[in-house]
């Protein structure tokens, strides 16, 4: 079981980092684009019509790509068998998981897509330092 | 004959967004109709395998998969129309609404069902997300381990998104087990 996962309190580890408690902790938004909320250090992604949160721990990189009129967003996440990713206690956690590895998105407006990819990026570098330290300090 | 429910502002939900319409729940079954005209789904109770409540942020969201393996999910409705409906479509429809659970923990790492044409990512047991295997271009294998699938893109429909999906990949490592033999795999 991965009930585990759901530790209440605050996180100790990153395979703890959980974005949201409940569904009502998320930001609504009326606008189906990728979204980064800060505070939970999550990023919101537009999945056939929902939105669809990741902890930004879960993020390995983000680029972005423009060519003439269209834009392209790629996220790629941490799975299991690349060397120091916070995941790797996850693969031994969880042996049976299928991991979502890569996403890409189209993007209508050039000006948003490479914002969010900046946001993302920092967000990422922030929790990956803070993580680190505290890591560290552990030991 | 009863009238049914009837429920203004319930948006459809789906590759390319979302749009609000009119959502009337009778006795002969679903039907929606897209606000200023457009889109009309009418579903026959005869063709509804299932129904589904699931809770999504502010709002609650009804599924509708049918036997042919379609799936529409109806997003808006409060907290006191779960139950009134529940009970309505309990008695007029003879099905009873299952309760779905979103995951909204973040993480990356799950597993996936497939029923009918839709693919969901499960984590924890909960749904993180789904999409239909029906819109998929193709798919590849990639190495021994990631599983890639691209998505049509559709430059036709009202796509009322600003960032819409192209592709995406799973990683299946080798200790999984779920998939082992399986011709089918996505």
């Amino acid at each position: 079981g991965s009930a585990g996962a759901e530790g209440r309190g605050p996180a100790r580890t990153s395979s703890e980092l959980i974005a949201y408690k409940n569904a009502n902790d998320m930001p609504f938004s009326k606008e189906l684009a990728i979204q980064v909320d800060q505070k939970n250090e999550a990023i919101l992604l537009p999945i056939y019509g929902s939105m669809v949160p990741f902890h930004v721990s879960t993020v390995k990189s983000v680029t972005s790509h423009q060519d003439n009129r269209t834009c392209t967003i790629r996220i790629i996440f941490n799975v299991p068998g690349t060397p120091f990713t916070p995941h790797d206690a996850n693969s031994l956690k969880f042996p049976g998981a299928t991991y979502l590895k890569e996403i890409t998105f189209r993007s209508k407006d050039p000006r948003h897509s490479s914002e969010v990819v900046q946001l993302i990026k920092t967000l990422r570098r922030h929790v990956a330092s803070r993580e680190s330290e505290r890591a560290e300090r552990a030991t | 004959m009863t009238d049914g429910h009837l429920f203004n502002n319930i948006l459809l939900g789906g590759r390319g967004g979302t749009n609000p319409g009119q959502l009337k729940v009778h006795a002969g079954g679903i039907a929606w109709r897209k606000q200023g005209g457009g889109k009309i789904i009418d579903v026959d109770k005869a063709d509804i395998a299932r129904v589904t409540w699931m809770k999504v942020p502010r709002a609650y969201q009804l599924g509708v998969r049918l036997k042919d393996g379609l799936f529409y999910k109806f997003i808006g409705f409060r907290e006191q129309d779960v139950s009134n409906l529940t009970n309505y479509i309990q008695k007029n429809i003879g099905l009873t609404p299952e309760e779905k659970q979103l995951s909204v923990t973040g993480h990356n790492w799950g597993e996936i069902d497939i029923n009918g044409n839709m693919l969901t990512f499960l984590v924890g047991s909960k749904q993180a997300f789904e999409v239909s295997l029906a819109d998929v271009a193709q798919t590849q294998l990639q190495g021994k381990t990631d599983v890639y699938m691209e998505f049509h893109v559709d430059d036709t429909t009202g796509a009322t998104e600003k960032d819409s999906l192209m592709d995406l990949s799973f990683h299946i490592p080798t200790s999984n087990t779920q998939f082992v033999g399986d011709e089918n795999r996505p």
